[in-house]
């Protein structure tokens, strides 16, 4: 038996602890507290620094531009005070509250101009806007401006990335991927959000390419499970206005791990 | 002890322990959604809550499971031990919460139920680096549920405490699962190598408290053969005033109790949660268990009135100077005459 566990003994309901082992665990809490608020702050500041993407979350806009339906639900928008060279259109993809592309938002409504409200989602050259539940208003159609939406060809080539959605990795969730967003971007992808293969440079600078089928038709629930896992993508490239396509076959995108 | 059940049989100890465990976690909690917007300035609120809630659950599992070893090698940290059970309770709710943001913020508003899709939205078993991470925090939940929902002493003396204790022992499953939840997750996704050098200290920590409680209780408690005699256990002197020796006898623990001229020996499990009735102390006559003050009269076993539990008896004499002890345990509550201890410290 210790020296100390001769003079006192506790019992738990009486009123006071008795002085020794009142004073012995006093300076212990105090230290557990101490090591409880230097534990959180290493864990808060060790982090991943958050993704750089915007979610402007409760901000309407108004937006006027076309409407594309097809391979996913878009805004083509005319890009004011282009530079030189710069596409005079830009691609704005669609999608509205929860987990959900825009597609019964937008329905019949391909080529047709509207005015919608949403909120902006971005990252770099990349634009979303989830489409608020007022009505889409459509417009006096001036003519769908059709004829320079063509494709630049890019050619066919592999890349090394990672399936994401697009919702989340452009600025609504951070981290928008990797293994610990996996079961939402399997769930977004899944309700329609249009899946994009994001390849990094050595410098972690982002080139987006969104995978469609080789018959250019959506491809989501074909790419589930190669969902935030290191891939290849064999497939052409084609780029509309700021977007860059990838047609692709599901049996030519493989997981590296 | 109690005769009728209440929510919380609050007494000035528990307040003063229920006020510094919300203090410590929302010490925690703070520190980190504070910490995290001034670090990461641009971090989403939900992320720094799900991470918040999530790491202080882990942090506060920890400190449970540390408690216990703590205890057996030291007796001053025994104050923790007493109200642990609520630190149990807000472990859990901890857990829930960051459970319900995590399920709300990547599983609902979409295409599946949310709790299905915890099971669905990732399925590959067959790789370790793949491996879904959440369905072993949802199995951990459950369990940590079952737990919380049964910690009062109503469901200790419904369930039994023999099944009772089979189920809280769950926690350590509970800690191997949230161990592998945390490992094949949110590691997996970080770059500095911090989160997992603290997974690893908080493993460590854990288990070996565990190896050197066991280690000291094997020194101390050494093992008797014995057949169906009185056999010789002990000096009588080796046992200090009120206190008890405890000796083991194929598994079997005895308390043998030296108070007022006299010698008892009654079961060494506490019929509470099992609390070990040796390293207790003779109050106000009665055996008091170190764990949670319950009270058991030496010379039967029995709790004094109003109270009914009751432990099993042995029978003890002495030979000179040495206690004998008969290996057979008496049924629960049955009267054992003690041993005298005569003026020079042996039989009378």
């Amino acid at each position: 038996m210790k020296p100390h566990e001769d003079k006192e003994f506790y019992v738990g309901y009486t009123e006071k602890a008795p002085p020794g082992i009142a004073k012995y665990v006093r300076l212990h809490v105090i230290l557990m507290l101490l090591a409880v608020a230097a534990t959180s702050l290493v864990l808060v500041m060790s982090q991943r620094p958050p993704d750089p993407g915007v979610f402007e979350f409760g901000t309407y806009r108004n937006f006027e531009g076309w409407i594309v339906e097809e391979p996913f639900p878009m805004l083509r928008m005319e890009r004011p005070g282009r530079a030189y060279q710069s596409p005079t259109h830009s691609l704005y993809t669609l999608v509205v509250f929860g987990k959900f592309s825009a597609n019964n938002a937008v329905k019949g409504l391909n080529g047709k101009k509207v005015r919608l409200k949403g909120s902006m989602i971005y990252r770099d050259d990349q634009i979303m806007l989830e489409v608020s539940d007022d009505p889409i208003e459509v417009l006096e159609d001036p003519g769908f401006p059709k004829d320079d939406l063509f494709g630049r060809d890019l050619g066919k080539i592999t890349l090394a990335g990672e399936i994401v959605d697009s919702k989340c990795f452009l600025g609504v969730m951070k981290p928008g991927n990797l293994k610990v967003h996996k079961a939402c971007a399997v769930r977004c992808i899944s309700g329609g959000i249009p899946p994009a293969l994001v390849v990094k440079d050595k410098e972690g600078n982002a080139r987006y390419f969104i995978l469609v089928s080789p018959e250019g038709r959506a491809m989501n629930k074909e790419v589930l499970d190669m969902v935030a896992e290191p891939v290849r993508v064999t497939g052409k490239a084609v780029g509309y206005d700021n977007l860059t396509l990838l047609y692709t076959d599901p049996r030519d995108i493989v997981i590296t791990r | 002890m109690g005769l009728n059940y209440q929510a919380v049989g609050w007494n000035p100890q528990k307040k003063v322990y229920d006020r510094i465990l919300v203090l410590g976690v929302l010490l925690y909690l703070i520190v980190f959604i504070v910490g995290g917007f001034i670090f990461f300035p641009t971090a989403t609120i939900e992320t720094l809550l799900i991470r918040a809630f999530g790491t202080a659950a882990m942090v506060l599992l920890h400190i449970i499971l540390m408690i216990g070893p703590l205890c057996r090698l030291d007796t001053r940290f025994l104050p923790l031990l007493y109200n642990r059970r609520h630190m149990g309770v807000t472990m859990f709710l901890t857990a829930l919460i960051h459970a319900f943001l995590v399920t709300m913020q990547y599983h609902a508003i979409g295409d599946a139920n949310p709790i299905v899709s915890i099971f669905t939205a990732n399925t590959a078993v067959d790789s370790l680096g793949g491996f879904p991470f959440q369905p072993l925090g949802f199995f951990a939940l459950i369990i940590l549920f079952l737990m919380a929902a049964t910690s009062h002493d109503f469901w200790l003396r419904n369930l039994t405490p023999p099944v009772w204790k089979i189920l809280h022992m769950g926690v350590y499953l509970a800690y191997l699962l949230l161990v592998g939840h945390v490992v094949l997750g949110v590691l997996q996704a970080e770059t500095s190598p911090i989160p997992a050098v603290a997974m690893a200290v908080g493993i460590v920590l854990v288990v070996g408290l565990h190896i050197a409680a066991g280690y000291r209780d094997k020194v101390r408690v050494k093992e008797r053969a014995h057949g169906t005699d009185y056999i010789d256990v002990c000096g009588v002197f080796e046992i200090p005033e009120k206190r008890a020796r405890i000796v083991s006898m194929s598994g079997e623990r005895v308390a043998i109790f030296k108070y007022d001229g006299k010698i008892s020996a009654i079961s060494n499990v506490c019929r509470h949660q099992n609390g070990p009735l040796g390293e207790g102390k003779i109050i106000d006559g009665c055996v008091t268990c170190p764990w949670h003050g319950f009270q058991y009269r030496p010379e039967d076993g029995r709790a004094p009135a109003p109270f009914e539990d009751k432990v099993p008896t042995f029978r003890v004499k002495l030979r000179g100077d040495r206690v004998m002890l008969h290996p057979i345990p008496n049924p629960p509550g049955t009267p054992v005459e003690p041993a005298v201890i005569g003026v020079d410290g042996g039989r009378r």
